[in-house]
């Protein structure tokens, strides 16, 4: 059915992108949190995991009590689980699948199975459908016929299949490997308490984490040093970055300048006897060829410098100007907080050619002012006007250069802007605008004063 | 006084770019009283037939109105800046039509690709303005042609040539030095014919780049030309030109920022106004007039001329039509030409001499008889049709003696228009008569008219709502709430139905310029089957671009263009209909070695009318749908005219005009017949009565009203057809308007009741855009007699035909084999030693006619397969290891082939077919050995399978052949559905009026006519069918059901008319499809998900499947 027909069907739907890959991951953090009942968890996408609790059901007063505080912790979390145990990977699938809540005992496993129908061997569809038609619709019924006309007809794997879900072969799962911990850390006999020592600590962690980083290809966008003070206090200090990066000199120099920062300094009291250095939030970096020219360089010194000023300053104390594209005047351009400036499509507008006096002011009013003005109707410019109780008297002007407002950001409609670029006779240069196109938007046109030219 | 001519028009023919129409411009231009306007498109001429269109009816109105300048913007892919071209006489208009020819025979459709070199090889007599890019703008907008696009395929197409990669630029040459080097190049190659074009947008610099301006235009000693590169006839389009500029680069508002125009100023500015923003440059104003006085070419003069080939030698058109006229009346009347015909066909044939029309009929008559010489049935309709003269040349198989249509209604002198035929053909060999008329007149005398697609109310609000940033499915929500008639702005209450709030400023906004831009054309695309023929080069009349087939052009107008210049088309049409009528001929001749035509069916059998009487019609040509099946009992057709008016009645005119009820009260003498009349001040009391005469006073006829309007609002015939005309084309809301008025008071003025007036109007409203005019209610009306007059005496025959021409028509096949066997017609399964590609028809034990289902039923088979299985089957196949070895199918055609079961006449059945076919492997692909290939396989000792229960055969019928020969699928759910007190479908049909009652069945139709929200449901059983009708309330409260249920079990009310009509309307709905899971043990499993998971709402009802094909058999 496709999403048109569902909703003529209930026009209300709410519909939700599949995310496959967000899917993926919480299944993942579903095995994670597994771990406590076996280290054995398999994945088995989209939607299930396989636990292998060999030895373990002890722990958790047998099988059927662990079955059931797996599915119930799981509930509570607001999950819909189904689950079962049984002697093979495949049949306690099926099980699942079909006979929730089931522990399979082992001599009655296959007359379980064999009761279930054929779609739980996870055939695909095309031999599924097949039994199916054959009238094979229970695994029990499959598995009466003889192994010669099943392998003739859908192959060999397909009995391997059917005798794995009866038990009659065995199949190991395959636990999944555990992420990569970006950590380093350091253990001290002797509590380290100078300054020197926890720098240099501090660095020697910096390059085994960075060595770790680079097999991945990532950098760190945001890192953590732990101190674990011998009496028992703990002191976290976060950096971070404008650049994923791994470089072990960079990230020490930041932490060195981060401390030297501190309105509440390190206090070692008797000693650290611990310091973990951790990337809490790293991101994969672009290869760049290392010859390519000083301009990677440079982009890479200008990020140290933002790194180190917000180390020093705070991440939110330094900006920069970004464009922004839009053609009214006052927000062409944005302040960012350069940390987190993402790298902009937009082209700043070229307000100057050359030979030319630059169209835009260099200094903008956030609050335009309002000037008496005396022009000509319908758009002449102005010959004269007073700002803040001054008499200006217009020497040379250009313009007018109308700029129309964004009408779908207001609920009503605003008034178009005529710019004038003026010079006085003291040789002052104004921007000045006219709002409201007489005649067509008002018939009392107001001025305001935006900027002023060098 | 300051005098204006404005050249740079860019109207909404350049899609997404102008926002105006080209008639907004033309009132505009009026208003600010122009000289002149000079539409120019971007490398189309599109919309100049727009323009002129509206500037003749202003000048009809006012007396007067500004000339009109055709031209093109062309737009280079190699870096020059944007011309505008301007054909100063009608031999440089065709130089600029080769041009954009060129320029779209080698660009994928939709696009031009041109080079100034093109422009230089074609600058003969065209003015060119060389318009400098606005401040800002270096890149070119047209880039290289998609990786995709075939560069071999256009230079076939009979481009001159590919452009070189080499020559694409992204960069427009925009420098001072280039423009002036560029002016100097243009100069030297057009003399006197070049000008530096100006305008003032607002930058701030404008006076000093106007100084500029000059210098360049001076220094390269061309004139200074004033325009205002108009993109909207008003200021307040700057929204919507914003929201087209989104659309076009897939931007968002918010994201769009300087892509935007950064005002509102590129609208069409009086001459005052210009002359203050030219105050520097006056000449340049002044230089409009001089330029558009330059102008002497105008769309009057595009002298069309048809083409002369079926004339011979030494004969004028009119003689040859005449000879072949008369020659024809000898035949139709082999016993002497009735005298009236013979009166009538002289009038006609003065009037055709008189138009001078004669070469449109010998065309028409040309392609009929290359039909006629292959075999292919074809029928003429539309107002010229139906004359005497068609009729006698076999054009149209309406006498008119029997039919009384007056040829000079249709074809009026005063209304200047085009005759106009349409000819229907087969569907299915269409295609042979339009590759006939390419080899006759040559890719550059015929091609396709346009068909111009504009925004509707879906696409609009789809588009728009993106641009502000609405997602996909808010808009898509907004969209689905728009039922029915998508021309038709979107309004409060449906977006209040799509649950949202009509006052949300974003939604609010969003349908605003929705609703602004429906009616925009959106692109050009090829009309199905109008064709322009010429007998100059239509490439000098009109640009043509390549069509998606292979060697098919299309010109840039559309039919309405086409009329408002006075050219003419045929229509070569295709018609589903057809091609089953000449299929059951076939067969009747075969079997039954009788020989039948369109003209030699016996006619006016009382048996047919007797059939259709009880609306016994499934099959039957444009009344068997369920509309059409209620109104038969009622109509009661008795003669061939009553068939005219059934064919006409259940239309949207009469219906929304409630012409219906009182022509059906009128025809069954519950009421007496009257003629409406005006004052007798103002004429004679019986004036309307040769208008109406033939529908009992209650007009039906797009005819009639048309008439009407004449006759009793007095309308000249001009007025009236412009009526017409505003109805259909519809966007043009003020002129719908004053005809309205026109027409209703007219006619109160006159003395009739407002009351009727009122009704006309709604009911020519309704013909807008569906009119059906007699002329055509009598074509079709033809073709509804005789495909029920074969239903009636052949019925095998007919199911057979209408199988072999599907797609058409209405029903499933399911339906039509149902109808068939209650006709008594034995059918017989698809099976491999019987069936062929087609249905067949074979003799049945007592002798009649049985229908052998075809491999065409079986759904996923190929007909090369069952080619590959007929040819090998020789005297038949003994078993299925012969077949297997000799036919040489792939694997997958036999698994297809024992899935439908058609392995019965070897005692095999599906199951085990399957079964045994699993084993096989697939046969090599080595064609020297394929036979041997087959591997002889080691005889298998088989335990037996489990036998397959009946019902789940059925089930699996359906899914293969959406049709079972068994039984119905209700049937195995009777004893449940029974024991709940449901009735059965024939129960409900003989249940007394009034009764509650509740019937169950599997849904064959979901209809939701009109705008008002009823929904027709038609449920079949084992009995038959049941029509259910659910009110909009109920619809909403069983909205899911009504919409997916394939098995429904209503409750509800028993409606009997007094005809025997029955309807079910529904109070409860429930959906039953589950029960579907109990026909097969435990099928449910696998099928619940594609089952529950409801079919295609808006689809065709033929195509519904009530058990979905399953994907993965195979």
């Amino acid at each position: 059915m496709t999403l048109a027909d569902a909703r003529a069907i209930v026009p209300n739907l709410e519909v939700v992108e599949a995310d496959e890959a967000a899917d993926f991951h919480l299944l993942e953090r579903i095995a994670d949190w597994c771990g406590r009942f076996t280290p054995f968890v398999a994945l088995d996408p989209p939607c299930a995991l396989l636990l292998d609790i060999t030895g373990v059901a002890h722990l958790f007063d047998g099988e059927a009590a662990l079955l059931d505080q797996i599915r119930a912790e799981l509930a509570q979390r607001g999950f819909a689980v189904r689950g079962a145990i049984a002697g093979t990977a495949a049949a306690a699938r099926a099980l699942a699948r079909y006979q929730n809540g089931v522990v399979a005992p082992p001599q009655k496993e296959a007359e379980l199975i064999a009761r279930l129908p054929v779609e739980a061997l996870f055939l695909d569809p095309a031999t599924t459908h097949a039994l199916r038609r054959a009238g094979l619709k229970t695994i029990g019924q499959v598995a009466e016929r003889r192994r010669s006309e099943l392998t003739a007809r859908f192959g060999s794997q397909m009995v391997f299949m059917l005798d794995h879900a009866l038990g009659r072969v065995e199949l190991p799962i395959t636990p999944r490997l555990p992420t990569p911990d970006y950590r380093a850390e350091r253990q001290f006999a002797e509590p380290v308490i100078t300054h020197e020592g926890i720098l240099a600590t501090l660095a020697s962690l910096a390059c085994s984490l960075a060595a770790v980083m680079e097999k991945q290809g990532l950098g760190a966008r945001r890192l953590e040093a732990v101190f674990f003070r011998s009496d028992g206090a703990v002191r976290c200090i976060a950096i971070e970055t404008a650049a994923p990066t791994r470089d072990a000199g960079i990230i020490a120099r930041l932490f060195r300048e981060k401390i030297d920062a501190l309105a509440d300094p390190l206090d070692p009291g008797f000693g650290f006897d611990t310091i973990r250095l951790s990337a809490s939030r790293t991101e994969r970096v672009e290869a760049c060829p290392s010859d390519f020219a000083a301009e990677a360089e440079q982009q890479k010194e200008l990020h140290f410098l933002i790194d180190r000023l917000a180390a020093r300053f705070g991440s939110e104390r330094v900006l920069l100007f970004q464009p922004n594209n839009t053609h009214i005047p006052e927000a062409a351009f944005v302040l960012v907080p350069a940390q987190s400036a993402k790298p902009t499509q937009d082209a700043w507008v070229a307000v100057r050619s050359w030979g030319e006096a630059p169209r835009r002011p260099l200094r903008i009013f956030a609050n335009p002012e309002s000037v008496d003005v005396m022009a000509e109707t319908p758009e002449g410019p102005p010959r004269q006007f007073r700002w803040r109780h001054a008499l200006h008297t217009v020497r040379r002007v250009e313009g007018p250069e109308r700029i129309a407002m964004e009408w779908w950001r207001h609920e009503t409609p605003q008034p178009t802007r005529d710019y004038f670029r003026i010079e006085d006779e003291q040789g002052c240069r104004f921007w000045l605008y006219r709002e409201g196109i007489y005649g067509r938007e008002t018939l009392a046109p107001r001025w305001f004063l935006q900027g002023l030219f060098a | 006084m300051n005098r204006y001519a404005e050249i740079a028009v860019t109207t909404n023919f350049s899609f997404l770019r102008g926002a105006s129409h080209p008639h907004e411009f033309a009132l505009a231009a009026q208003a600010h009283n122009l000289d002149a306007i000079g539409i120019a498109d971007r490398n189309t001429l599109a919309g100049v037939v727009r323009a002129y269109e509206a500037l003749r009816e202003i000048k009809e109105d006012t007396g007067k109105a500004p000339k009109l300048l055709v031209g093109a913007r062309l737009v280079f892919v190699d870096g020059t800046p944007e011309i505008l071209a301007y054909p100063s006489d009608r031999t440089a208009y065709g130089r600029l039509c080769r041009l954009l020819s060129e320029g779209k025979l080698r660009a994928p459709k939709g696009e031009c690709l041109l080079t100034l070199e093109d422009l230089l090889k074609w600058q003969e007599g065209l003015l060119l303005v060389l318009m400098p890019p606005h401040p800002g703008r270096t890149a070119t907008e047209i880039g290289p042609p998609a990786k995709s696009w075939n560069q071999n395929l256009a230079r076939k197409q009979g481009g001159s040539g590919v452009i070189p990669k080499e020559k694409f630029a992204k960069t427009l040459l925009a420098s001072s030095q280039e423009l002036e080097a560029l002016l100097i190049k243009l100069k030297h190659a057009a003399p006197g014919r070049v000008w530096l074009g100006a305008f003032m947008p607002y930058r701030g610099d404008d006076r000093r780049r106007l100084k500029n301006w000059q210098r360049i235009a001076h220094a390269a000693g061309v004139p200074l030309i004033a325009t205002n590169d108009v993109l909207y006839h008003t200021p307040e389009r700057r929204e919507l030109q914003d929201v087209l500029t989104c659309i076009r680069e897939h931007l968002t508002l918010e994201a769009a920022g300087r892509l935007l125009e950064a005002n509102a100023e590129r609208y069409l500015k009086s001459p005052d106004e210009m002359a203050r923003l030219f105050r520097d440059a006056p000449e340049a104003v002044a230089e409009t007039i001089r330029f558009a006085e330059r102008i002497t070419f105008s769309l009057d003069q595009l002298q069309y001329h048809y083409p002369d080939e079926p004339v011979p030698k030494g004969k004028t058109a009119d003689q040859h039509l005449a000879d072949l006229t008369w020659a024809g009346a000898v035949e139709r009347y082999p016993g002497g030409i009735p005298d009236s015909v013979r009166e009538t066909l002289c009038k006609e044939l003065a009037l055709i001499k008189k138009m001078q029309i004669a070469h449109y009929f010998l065309t028409v008559y040309d392609l009929v008889c290359f039909a006629k010489s292959r075999g292919i049935l074809c029928q003429g309709r539309g107002s010229a049709a139906n004359s005497a003269v068609c009729f006698v040349l076999g054009i149209t198989n309406v006498d008119p003696t029997e039919i009384d249509l007056l040829f000079e209604r249709f074809v009026s002198e005063e209304r200047r228009e085009p005759p106009d035929i349409d000819v229907d053909f087969e569907h299915e060999r269409r295609e042979e008569v339009i590759q006939y008329i390419y080899q006759r007149y040559g890719p550059h005398r015929a091609a396709l008219t346009a068909a111009r697609i504009c925004y509707r109310s879906r696409s609009a609000i789809r588009e728009v709502g993106k641009v502000f940033g609405l997602s996909e499915d808010i808009t898509a929500r907004l969209a689905s709430s728009v039922w029915g008639s998508r021309d038709d702005e979107l309004k409060a209450s449906e977006v209040r139905q799509g649950r949202f709030d009509p006052e949300n400023l974003v939604i609010a906004r969003a349908v605003r310029y929705a609703n602004q831009i429906i009616g925009f054309p959106r692109h050009l695309s090829q009309h199905v089957g109008g064709l322009v023929l010429s007998n100059d080069r239509l490439d000098e009349i009109v640009p043509i671009g390549p069509a998606t087939m292979k060697d098919r052009f299309f010109i840039e107008w559309d039919k309405d263009d086409i009329d408002a210049l006075r050219m003419m088309k045929v229509d070569v049409l295709a018609l589903g209909m057809l091609t089953c009528i000449r299929k059951a001929f076939a067969l009747i001749e075969k079997h039954e070695h009788k020989r039948l035509n369109l003209a030699a069916v016996p006619r006016e059998d009382p048996a047919v009318y007797a059939m259709l009487q009880k609306a016994d019609a499934i099959g039957v040509f444009q009344v068997e749908s369920r509309a059409q099946m209620n109104m038969l009992p009622r109509l009661k057709p008795k003669t061939f005219y009553d068939l005219v008016i059934e064919v006409a009645i259940v239309r949207p005119g009469p219906i929304q005009g409630d012409m219906v009820h009182p022509y059906l009260r009128r025809r069954s003498g519950q009421e007496a017949v009257t003629y409406e009349s005006p004052a007798p001040e103002h004429g004679p009391p019986d004036e309307l009565h040769a208008v109406l005469d033939k529908t009992l006073g209650v007009p039906l006829f797009q005819e009639q009203a048309m008439k009407l309007a004449i006759v009793a609002a007095k309308f000249t015939p001009a007025e009236a057809n412009g009526l017409r005309r505003a109805m259909a084309t519809f966007r043009n809301i003020g002129t719908i308007d004053r005809f309205r008025r026109k027409l209703i008071e007219g006619m109160v003025a006159r003395g009739y009741r407002r009351e009727f007036a009122e009704r006309c109007y709604r009911q020519i409203e309704g013909f807008g855009s569906y009119g059906f005019p007699e002329s055509h209610a009598a074509a079709f009306a033809h073709l509804v007699y005789v495909s029920a007059w074969i239903k009636c005496f052949h019925p095998a025959a007919f199911a057979c035909a209408l199988l072999n021409s599907q797609p058409m028509g209405f029903y499933a096949p399911a339906e039509i084999v149902r109808d068939a066997r209650a006709h008594g017609v034995e059918v017989r399964p698809v099976d491999v030693n019987f069936s062929e590609w087609d249905n067949t028809l074979e003799r049945g034990a007592n002798g009649a006619l049985a229908l052998r289902l075809g491999f065409r039923q079986i759904g996923g088979f190929s007909q090369a397969w069952a080619a590959k299985l007929v040819g090998a089957r020789g005297n038949g196949y003994a078993d299925m290891e012969k077949l297997i070895h000799r036919a040489g199918l792939p694997k997958r055609a036999l698994i297809i082939l024992a899935e439908a079961d058609s392995f019965g006449s070897l005692g095999i059945d599906r199951r085990t077919a399957l079964w045994r076919l699993r084993r096989i492997s697939e046969p090599q692909a080595l064609p020297l050995f394929e036979a041997q290939h087959v591997e002889e396989q080691e005889p298998e000792e088989l335990a037996p399978l489990p036998t397959m229960p009946p019902s789940e055969h059925v089930l699996v019928d359906y899914e293969m052949l959406r049709l079972s020969l068994r039984a119905h699928l209700m049937e195995f759910l009777r004893d449940l559905f029974a024991a709940e007190g449901v009735l059965s479908c024939a129960e409900i049909g003989t249940a007394p009026d009034g009764v509650h009652a509740a019937a169950a069945g599997i849904v064959l139709v979901r209809q939701m006519p009109g705008e008002a929200g009823v929904v027709f449901v038609t449920l079949s059983d084992e009995t038959g069918m049941c029509n259910v009708v659910v009110w909009p309330k109920l619809v909403e409260r069983f909205r899911r059901e009504v919409m997916s249920a394939r098995l429904m079990l209503v409750e509800g009310r028993v409606q009997r008319s007094p005809e025997g009509i029955v309807h079910l309307v529904a109070e409860r709905i429930t959906d039953r499809t589950v029960e579907l899971e109990r026909l097969s043990e435990d099928y449910g499993a696998a099928l619940s998900g594609r089952v529950r998971a409801g079919q295609y709402v808006h689809c065709h009802p033929r195509n519904e499947r009530v058990i979905p094909r399953s994907r993965d058999f195979h």
